[in-house]
């Protein structure tokens, strides 16, 4: 982590930068969500328009965490502690996947 | 006491203790968000109605999403000034970060205002009208409840001549609110006939109140302490009695079981009759001359003759016309009764031709007719943007929400397109925060509906009562706005009550301020999904 007064000067650079990105990346969201001509997949909300919002807030995330959290130089320890609430994330993210297999989700029975 | 590690770092992690705690914290919330999320996911995929997909309005969201990435750079500039020892800069940036959870809890409430404000009904062949509900009013004025709120133009109206309380469940507040109404109508509530009951074991019986005596919660009241010391003394002698009886059972008979014997068991009712004293569970009040009583639709439950409330209260009486009143419908939407039709077999046109609002309202069929001319335009449009695929089928259609919800955007575009003035920019951008404006509108883009009771299936606000995306919304909203306030409260108390800590030790501030900041960024990392997961999707 940055601790020296240089260090935390020339961090403060890449805050800004990092910022510019998350506003942009909203816009982005926004603007896929709302905009016709950048619509993918088909005509409004649909699996692509979810993916790509997902993704855009996963890279967000993902530089909130990694520059404003300074995840980018942590010690080890912080690494296991927060890896593990994201791994149960993802395990819980697999079951609501795995819910598709449950024979009750059959179209026949809607 | 010194507390340890708390500026510099333990040497077997490398890290300030705190900092090992929010982590382990920031771990926890993680997966309680996950939870959330999950939750979400699965409420979305089961949901047997049409899911409200992009529902809330974008702009208040997009706005608060700027809020909180900005709040995000100003708490990392006052950690960095910090270790600068620059601490007019940090309160500076600390300040900035405060008030920026402030506006977005602003603009939080004012989106929750709105929501709880927004009445929906859903009718009986699932067609939804979305609106506003009138006030009660007489003599122009509008008329207070007994809490002195005002009252919406969803009232059940019963013309009562008879009610009979719960001795043990009867509502005070209500029971002043019908006396209230009844002295409006210059009417009287008296008790029906004389309550006579034995007091006492081997007295006699006597009249406790008289036909006559006004309805008052002091008479209820009485009556209620009476039957409930009844009731405690009756109880001690059936007990005994039973348990008499118990024991010469198993006297005569002392190789059977408890539950062999159960049936064999029994107390004699002419032997116990003398030792009890009588019990009033109701008491019944005769209304004169009959009033019309209006009572919330969720506190009754009615009935063409007969009514209660949820105190147990029974009226009886004449259920009259109780119409659920929108001085402003704000939008129709046909894509439950559409679902329905199409699992059914029946063609969704065909089935919102046919549905009552449509055959009913001069307005709605009106609206419906001009919707299916736009959504045919859409149709030509997309085809014309985007053609066809292989086997000749459009590859855009429109979706189905676009197909049969009539929102107020597509009221206003209809009226506008009659030749109705458009709003100023300001007054449209006001809008998209607040919904639409009703005053500006007019009555024509938003007019007054009556929905007769027999033709609503179910009626609430944009509460979390109304479908599950709402009760997922308030929750992982609330959930997160709860933290946006805790978080502003910590770093408001570095901002304010800090000055001492830093010029007795400015590391442990910023050590300090750091943990604080480290939760506000799991508040704003938080927020990037929470807006285009409720918002845009």
């Amino acid at each position: 982590m940055a601790n020296s007064p240089e260090e935390i000067k020339k961090a403060t650079t890449s805050y800004l930068i990092v910022c510019g990105i998350l506003f942009l990346g909203t816009v982005l969201t926004v603007l896929v969500a709302t905009l016709p001509a950048l619509d993918i997949g088909r005509h409004g909300f649909d699996m692509w328009d979810c993916v790509l919002g997902l993704l855009i807030a996963s890279v967000k995330a993902s530089l909130v965490a990694y520059v404003f959290m300074h995840l980018n130089h942590e010690k080890k320890a912080i690494y296991w502690i927060f890896g593990s609430g994201i791994v149960f994330v993802i395990c819980l993210g697999a079951l609501t996947a795995l819910a598709y297999s449950d024979p009750l989700h059959d179209p026949f029975f809607k | 006491m010194e507390i340890p590690y708390i500026v510099t770092p333990r040497k077997d992690t490398g890290l300030f203790n705190s900092k090992i705690a929010i982590w382990l914290f920031l771990a926890s919330e993680v997966m309680l968000f996950g939870g959330f999320f999950s939750a979400y996911v699965f409420l979305r995929i089961g949901a047997d109605y049409p899911w409200p997909e992009r529902t809330l309005p974008v702009l208040p969201g997009l706005i608060n999403t700027f809020v909180l990435i900005g709040s995000s750079v100003t708490v990392v500039f006052a950690w960095a000034s910090l270790k600068l020892r620059q601490w007019r800069r940090f309160q500076i940036f600390m300040g900035i970060t405060v008030a920026c959870a402030a506006i977005f809890m602003v603009l939080k409430g004012i989106e929750y205002n709105v929501k709880l404000h927004h009445q929906a009904v859903r009718l009986k062949d699932y067609t939804v009208i979305e609106g506003h509900l009138g006030y009660e009013k007489e003599d122009g004025v509008e008329v207070k409840d007994y809490k002195g709120h005002k009252i919406e133009e969803n009232q059940i109206l019963i013309e009562a001549s008879k009610l009979t309380f719960s001795t043990v469940r009867f509502h005070k507040p209500w029971v002043e609110s019908l006396m209230g109404q009844a002295a409006h109508h210059n009417a009287e509530i008296t008790l029906t006939e004389d309550i006579k009951a034995i007091t006492e074991i081997g007295g006699k019986e006597e009249v406790i109140a008289k036909a006559g005596d006004k309805l008052s919660p002091g008479l209820l009241s009485r009556i209620q302490k009476a039957h409930l010391a009844a009731r405690k003394s009756n109880s001690v002698h059936r007990t005994a009695a039973l348990r008499e009886e118990w024991k010469i059972a198993k006297n005569d008979s002392p190789e059977l079981k408890g539950w062999q014997l159960a049936g064999a068991v029994s107390v004699d009712p002419a032997a116990l009759a003398p030792k009890l004293i009588s019990e009033i569970s109701t008491v019944g009040f005769t209304v004169n001359p009959p009033v019309e009583f209006m009572f919330r639709p969720r506190d009754v439950q009615e009935g063409a003759t007969q009514s209660r409330l949820r105190d147990d209260t029974v009226i009886e009486g004449k259920l009259l016309e109780s119409p659920m009143i929108f001085h402003h419908v704000d939008a129709i939407d046909f894509q439950h009764l559409a679902m329905k039709a199409e699992q059914k077999g029946i063609d969704p046109i065909s089935a919102i031709d046919a549905s009552w609002l449509v055959q009913n309202s001069p307005f709605a069929r009106e609206a419906w007719e001009w919707h299916k001319g736009e959504v045919a335009k859409l149709e030509a449009e997309l085809l014309k943007d985007y053609g066809t695929d292989k086997k000749g089928n459009p590859k855009r259609e429109p979706t189905h929400k676009d197909r049969y919800r009539i929102g107020w955007k597509e009221l206003v575009k209809k009226v506008e397109s009659e030749g109705r003035p458009k709003l100023s920019g300001t007054a449209s951008l006001a809008e998209e925060f607040v919904g639409p404006n009703y005053a500006a509108r007019g009555d024509e883009t938003f007019p007054h509906f009556s929905v007769p009771r027999e033709q609503i299936g179910f009626a609430s606000k944009f509460t979390p009562s109304w479908n599950t995306y709402y009760a997922i919304y308030f929750t992982m909203t609330g959930l997160h706005g709860l933290h946006v306030i805790g978080g502003a409260i910590v770093l408001g108390y570095y901002l304010f009550c800090g000055k001492k800590m830093y010029l007795a030790n400015p590391e442990w501030l910023a050590n300090r301020v750091e943990v604080g900041g480290l939760f506000w960024h799991f508040v704003d990392l938080v927020w990037i999904f929470v807006f285009p997961v409720l918002y845009l999707m």
